[in-house]
């Protein structure tokens, strides 16, 4: 409490030397000439702008950032959409895009963001081959759809190239895999695959993810545990896959088998909590959320391998000279290990292990990294307890979980006849 | 009061609601009020006034009206004129190309296999439209039980309780839900609903159904309860104010010249209420067309409405295809008030 108190004073003062002041005293200053300690408010007065989702963009990480680094980050957390469209229309509006490599079919031809120089990346070496090759060890297997490797590599143009090059178009940062969470009371067995998520046993206690792309690649994993489909590639189905697909969704819901669409994290937490679904797609964080509310709640770990997604951070292509030089520093900074160790407490992985270690207490480590029970009760990043003694992460180790992605978080080349389809399926 | 009103208002709205995509509705809820006012017996006077004085040069009121004219030239006028541009853009991958295409129009009408008997699709118009369709479907129907639920109460705010004082007290508690967020009252329907919500318990502990039912949430049946609930107030109010300027005196001469109470319901409490009906029903039809957060909230998203869609468009930075269905949505909004208007001529019964 205290410590969020001082960084919280500590980010109002930087934040304090506005760009209003700051003219006046630069009017000034120029007659009166040099004073101590001004070189550090003249850096101050190029804030760096950053947007992306509140997964990354929280106030705590931009205000630590602009006291570690010296010059004011300024964050702004939107929603999905105004987010993918605020990045690709108004790249002015921003230096750094804290963007998903599921979107880059659509922002590497569009050219908004320039090609990243690894060479201005410290600690490019250390980035683990999950990003890279999509193998975070040697044996894991590579999952379908929009892995970060399929997008990564770039020449100077910012034209996609093979294998690993010099240039990038963003730096891979926080990722997590996501697959079904369920109540072990209501289910009365163990959840092992996706296909459980369609099982009669559980009609009209079943919830699924409001996202068309989404919720359609949790939909696909069941019909394929099911073995009722196959797909060529779930990450770019054609539009005879979906179509089939939606049509067996469709006799499902007209059977009540699904007892609501969630749209946000936090109704996905109260769907389990008020007891209205068993079993439902489910972002990892939830679990903690959920048992945190009394309520037992497991996180399945299936046997056909979980569904990743990956962030990063890119640079718009506007951003030169010395703001440049900032947006270096900024990502360089995300790599370091603080920003890594923060959304760790929340359940997020970043591509530099390593780094986060140094900044976790190795109990915090065991837990979040290792798979390990909790040695002590662990507060999640605003010192808020939310793990129990003893208590073990679902999934396993982080390399066990990322030993088996099944699908990565994709755009599909089909979006928008996959969104018309799933506006018909909610609406049948 | 009208103070102590205002001030309940402006400090028991949370920070959290956010108003900014009503904009339209808005306009709407804002400009009726005069009429109101106008309904009561002072106004018609000074509308005549304001209209010899505009006849007159009508240099002042120009002025007055100024204000009003810019804001919903900036904020209604421009925007409507960009969404309208914006339809007729080109997308190539969620980037805006500013080269006009019809393609957005065709996606929203065209149906594939439709004329193909052998096609799930065969004679289906095409999935926006039923989504109108299905948005349309509720509206109506809530906007007829709003009616049911809305007039007896306006009826029994303005002719059964006496007093002035009462009147207003009671009519502002019917106000309290506005009180707190849309959002809100919403999401109260969940405990009180939900499998392991009030009402279950009270089924269980009562033996009449020995499991829980889950009918009550997340179906239509709940989606159309919280609909009336949250919306009826919006009918109450109009039509509680054209019943309250009803000269009591007319009702008394009915009843000594021998009128039953149905007759006095039909040939006078009726018409005379009416304009109050309708501007009930069109705020209510207005607000509902628009409808999305509910749908998700009460009916677990398994119904869309045009509201969702244009959201799910938004969210994929299909900008031309969400305006499209958003100029739909708001040339059936417009046929729908005129079809109200047209069966009461509110200018008429002023």
């Amino acid at each position: 409490m205290t410590t969020k108190q001082k960084r919280k004073t500590e980010r109002s003062s930087s934040r304090g030397v506005s760009r209003r002041t700051l003219m006046g005293t630069a009017a000034g200053a120029a007659a009166v000439g040099a004073i101590g300690g001004f070189p550090a408010i003249v850096r101050a007065a190029d804030p760096i702008r950053t947007i992306g989702l509140g997964v990354s963009i929280i106030n705590e990480i931009q205000g630590q950032a602009s006291t570690d680094l010296g010059f004011p980050v300024r964050g702004q957390a939107l929603g999905y959409g105004a987010m993918f469209g605020k990045m690709l229309n108004q790249n002015d509006q921003y230096e750094i895009a804290e963007g998903y490599f599921n979107d880059m079919d659509v922002f590497i031809p569009s050219k908004v963001w320039q090609p990243i120089d690894t060479t201005r990346i410290k600690e490019w070496d250390k980035v683990t081959n999950l990003s890279k090759t999509g193998k975070l060890t040697p044996e894991s297997a590579v999952g379908q759809g929009d892995a970060p490797f399929r997008h990564l590599w770039l020449d100077e143009n910012g034209e996609r190239v093979d294998g690993p090059s010099r240039y990038i178009s963003m730096v891979p940062a926080w990722h997590n895999a996501d697959s079904i969470g369920y109540n072990p009371e209501e289910t009365g067995r163990k959840i092992e695959s996706w296909a459980e998520l369609l099982h009669p046993d559980f009609a009209g206690r079943v919830a699924l993810l409001n996202v068309p792309q989404i919720g359609v690649m949790d939909a696909a994993m069941a019909v394929e545990a099911m073995g009722i489909m196959t797909f060529k590639d779930k990450g770019d189905m054609s539009k005879a896959e979906i179509d089939e697909l939606i049509n067996i969704l469709i006799d499902k819901k007209r059977a009540d088998h699904f007892r609501a669409f969630w749209e946000s994290f936090g109704q996905s937490v109260n769907l389990m909590v008020s007891g209205e679904v068993a079993i439902q797609s489910m972002w990892s964080p939830a679990v903690t959320a959920i048992k945190a509310e009394g309520v037992p709640c497991i996180y399945a770990f299936p046997k056909e391998g979980m569904r990743g997604w990956h962030g990063g951070l890119a640079i718009s292509a506007k951003v030169t000279g010395k703001a440049l030089d900032q947006a270096y520093e900024y990502i360089n900074w995300w790599l370091a290990g603080w920003p890594g160790a923060f959304v760790a407490r929340q359940g997020y992985y970043m591509s530099v292990p390593e780094n986060v270690k140094k900044h976790l207490e190795p109990e915090e480590w065991d837990f979040w990294y290792e798979g390990k029970p909790a040695a002590k009760e662990l507060p999640d990043p605003f010192d808020t307890i939310i793990v129990e003694k003893d208590e073990v992460r679902d999934g396993g180790s982080y390399w066990d979980r990322f030993k088996n992605i099944a699908v990565w978080n994709s755009l599909m080349t089909e979006n928008d006849y996959l969104v018309k389809r799933w506006t018909e399926f909610l609406t049948a | 009061m009208a103070v102590s009103v205002s001030t309940v208002d402006s400090t028991s709205k949370p920070p959290g609601d956010v108003e900014l995509p009503t904009t339209p509705d808005d306009a709407e809820r804002r400009v009726p009020p005069p009429a109101l006012v106008g309904g009561t017996p002072a106004a018609p006077a000074g509308f005549a006034a304001v209209k010899a004085d505009n006849r007159e040069g009508g240099f002042p009121t120009l002025w007055l009206i100024a204000p009003a004219t810019l804001w919903l030239l900036v904020f209604l006028v421009l925007p409507l004129l960009g969404i309208i541009v914006f339809s007729f853009w080109d997308t190539e991958g969620g980037k805006l190309i500013a080269d006009p295409t019809l393609e957005h129009y065709r996606d929203y009408f065209y149906t594939e296999g439709f004329f193909d008997s052998e096609s799930r699709n065969f004679l289906t118009l095409s999935v926006f439209i039923r989504t109108l369709g299905s948005t349309f479907y509720f509206t109506a129907l809530v906007m007829v039980l709003c009616l049911i639920v809305g007039y007896p109460i306006a009826y029994f705010l303005a002719m059964q309780v006496g007093s002035f004082k009462w009147q207003m007290a009671l009519f502002l508690l019917c106000m309290v839900p506005f009180w707190t967020s849309y959002l809100i009252r919403a999401v109260a329907w969940l405990p009180m609903l939900g499998r392991r919500g009030l009402l279950n318990e009270l089924l269980l502990l009562t033996g009449v159904v020995d499991k829980p039912v889950s009918f009550l949430l997340y179906s239509e049946f709940g989606y159309v309860m919280a609909l009336v609930q949250i919306y009826v107030v919006l009918g109450v109010g109009p039509i509680f104010f054209s019943l309250a300027k009803i000269d009591k005196a007319i009702i008394e001469a009915a009843r000594d010249m021998g009128a039953t109470p149905f007759q006095i319901f039909r040939e006078i409490i009726g018409p005379l209420s009416l304009p109050g009906v309708a501007i009930g029903m069109i705020f209510i039809f207005v607000m509902l067309m628009g409808e999305f957060a509910t749908a998700v909230v009460v009916y677990g998203g398994k119904a869309s409405t045009t509201g969702t869609v244009i959201l799910n468009y938004y969210a994929i930075a299909n900008y031309p295809f969400a305006a499209v269905n958003a100029l739909m949505l708001m040339l059936a909004m417009m046929i729908g008030v005129v079809i109200i208007l047209r069966v009461v001529d509110i200018r008429k019964e002023l």
